[in-house]
């Protein structure tokens, strides 16, 4: 097994696949993690960009690819039945022969954007909403096929331009009523002692409801986290920042629900999200009042009009 | 499945070699992994390098980490250890069945049923994890720490399938009759890991290797000090793999 300490390989190294004999170019390194190193590539002889992720450990990357197939699968005939077949995620599966050793490798879809606090970050909280919507609607298509997520977090979460989402990371999910695979403090329901670590809906649930209170209030939820002993942690602390921070008002109802586990599934949990945000409530809050043209336009109308109407009386 | 996860932040120096007390657990078929505890400084080369020995010698992992990885760390490598030996079973029937060594030789289609059995016998697998804590004086600040890794552990056990037990023991006791203490016989109730060091006294001794020939005993006796309630535990994980890969 290798480490996370191997170098990563230089852009224009030529990747080989040893059984499918596909090449690979690399461009850059586009991240790297616990599981593995993923670059961005390009098919030898074609335009297109692909991320490719080498794996530190064959049993682990194949586990992952296993997901991701099942996932196709499953997709693949519903979208037959919807005649709307999208470009796959995952495209090839393959080893790439080192000096030394055999380096197992997938390759995905390239996701172009940026990671969901970033996205956050930069283009305002008032995004929140819609990217949250986005989010959950992905969610609840795994469940729908059986699997939870397990490792939510912002960084598996990738937004591209005009708030597109895509989940990132597929080595943590696992089969609904198996226990979770991976897991990040914060996010995880048995941190706060909310529940357990077997995977159900709930459990994303509950790590989306985390994730979004941190992009509404980060002080706050640092502040729950390290306010009590790790045998005495609990929701309690969340509940009140839920309740207490205008900053979360808006959602305060949702994440409630979601915090306490109350949702009977994320189909549920989504359509209470929605009726949450186009509440007239945060509608109302949307950011910029009445842009100035569109007032000067009106009043122009208006004198338009009063001018037609005397015009209209005087004839 | 059987392991022993030894927390120290030391060299032992009482009595027998921990490293051939590992070997002899090894050879029973329970693994045995270190967690070396450090918040300042280091361990010190000895102690280091003998908790590596220790967990070659177990068939196990070792790291070394602060208290706050600790949870993490101790759940990382009672996976890995449960996924391990799983795989040594399955490569085993993998040279029988397919004449391929190991799971890397495969072509990635048969890589992938493979992976599918041994995700499943990880997740399904009857699983005892007994805990030995070094009480010695230094470990004192540290055990709020390992109490919580521990409740941490045994959250992430009761999701799998499989019923998983912990015991816990800690070392030395207080007397001299005794060179490992049960602080908890095997359950998988996260209810009873309430206040477990409480009544620990420390000592400066830290007799490592016959600690781990007392747990040793403990998984074949079901207690310290008898030969008593012989555990059954049947071998796991042999004999499946044929069922699904052909
Ligand atoms: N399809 C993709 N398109 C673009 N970037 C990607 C893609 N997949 C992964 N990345 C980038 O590579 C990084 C590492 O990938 P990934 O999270 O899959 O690795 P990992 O080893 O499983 O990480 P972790 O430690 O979080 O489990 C990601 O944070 C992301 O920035």
């Amino acid at each position: 097994m290798t480490t996370s300490s191997n170098p990563a390989y230089p852009a224009g190294t030529i990747i080989t696949g040893k059984w499918r004999k596909s090449r690979f170019v690399i461009r850059r390194v586009l991240g790297q993690g616990a599981n593995g190193i993923v670059y961005l590539v390009q098919k030898a002889g074609y335009r297109g960009l692909y991320a490719l992720k080498m794996g530190y450990d064959t049993l682990d990357l194949q586990s992952e690819i296993n997901v991701l197939t099942s996932l196709q699968s499953q997709r693949k005939s519903q979208d037959l039945l919807k005649e709307n077949v999208k470009s796959p995620f995952l495209l090839e599966v393959d080893d790439f022969k080192d000096r030394n050793k055999d380096i197992p490798f997938y390759v995905m879809r390239y996701i172009e954007g940026s990671a969901l606090h970033l996205f956050i970050r930069k283009r305002g909280s008032e995004w929140i909403g819609l990217t949250g919507l986005r989010l959950l609607e992905k969610l609840r298509g795994l469940h729908q096929m059986g699997f939870v997520f397990g490792d939510l977090k912002p960084e598996n979460v990738l937004v591209s331009e005009y708030g597109r989402v895509e989940l990132i990371d597929y080595g943590g999910v696992s089969t609904i009523g198996r226990s979770v695979k991976q897991f990040t403090e914060w996010y995880d329901r048995g941190y706060w002692n909310a529940g357990s670590r077997t995977g159900d809906e709930a459990y994303d649930l509950f790590a989306f409801a985390i994730l979004m209170i941190q992009l509404l209030d980060e002080q706050a939820l640092k502040e729950a986290a390290k306010q009590q002993l790790p045998q005495t942690r609990n929701t309690a602390e969340l509940l009140s920042l839920i309740q207490r921070k205008t900053s979360l008002k808006p959602y305060s109802s949702w994440l409630r629900k979601a915090v306490l586990g109350e949702f009977a599934n994320s189909q549920q949990a989504l359509m209470m999200w929605k009726e949450q945000i186009y509440a007239p409530a945060i509608v109302g809050k949307l950011p910029g009042k009445t842009p100035r043209w569109l007032k000067s336009a009106f009043a122009f109308s208006i004198v338009i009009l009063c001018f037609a109407v005397c015009l209209a009386f005087f004839l | 499945m059987k392991q022993i996860l030894l927390i120290t932040d030391g060299c032992s120096n009482v009595g027998a070699s921990p490293i051939l007390a590992a070997a002899h657990a090894l050879q029973e078929g329970i693994t045995v992994n270190v967690a070396g505890v450090v918040d300042y400084g280091t361990i010190g080369e000895l102690g280091g390098l003998e908790i590596a020995e220790i967990a070659k010698a177990g068939g196990g992992i070792s790291r070394i980490v602060g208290t706050r990885q600790l949870a993490q760390t101790m759940q990382m490598m009672t996976r890995k250890t449960v996924v391990q030996t799983i795989q040594q079973a399955v490569n085993k029937e993998l040279k029988e069945i397919l004449g391929h060594d190991s799971l890397e030789e495969l072509p990635p289609s048969q890589r992938s049923k493979v992976v599918t059995v041994v995700d499943e016998l990880t997740e399904t697998t009857p699983l005892q994890v007994a805990l030995l804590i070094d009480a010695s004086a230094s470990m004192k600040p540290k055990l709020a720490a390992v109490e919580d890794a521990i409740r941490d552990l045994m959250l992430s056990l009761q999701a799998r399938m499989g019923t998983s037990e912990l015991a816990v023991f800690h070392y030395p006791s207080r007397g001299s009759s005794e060179d490992a203490v049960l602080d908890l016989n095997w359950t998988s109730d996260l209810s009873s890991l309430r206040s477990l060091f409480q009544r620990i006294q420390m000592k400066g001794a830290t007799p490592t290797g016959p600690a781990i020939l007392k747990v040793i005993d403990f998984f074949r006796y079901g207690t310290l000090d008898g030969h008593q309630s012989w555990r059954q535990n049947a071998e796991e994980g042999e004999g499946m793999l044929g069922d699904y890969v052909v």
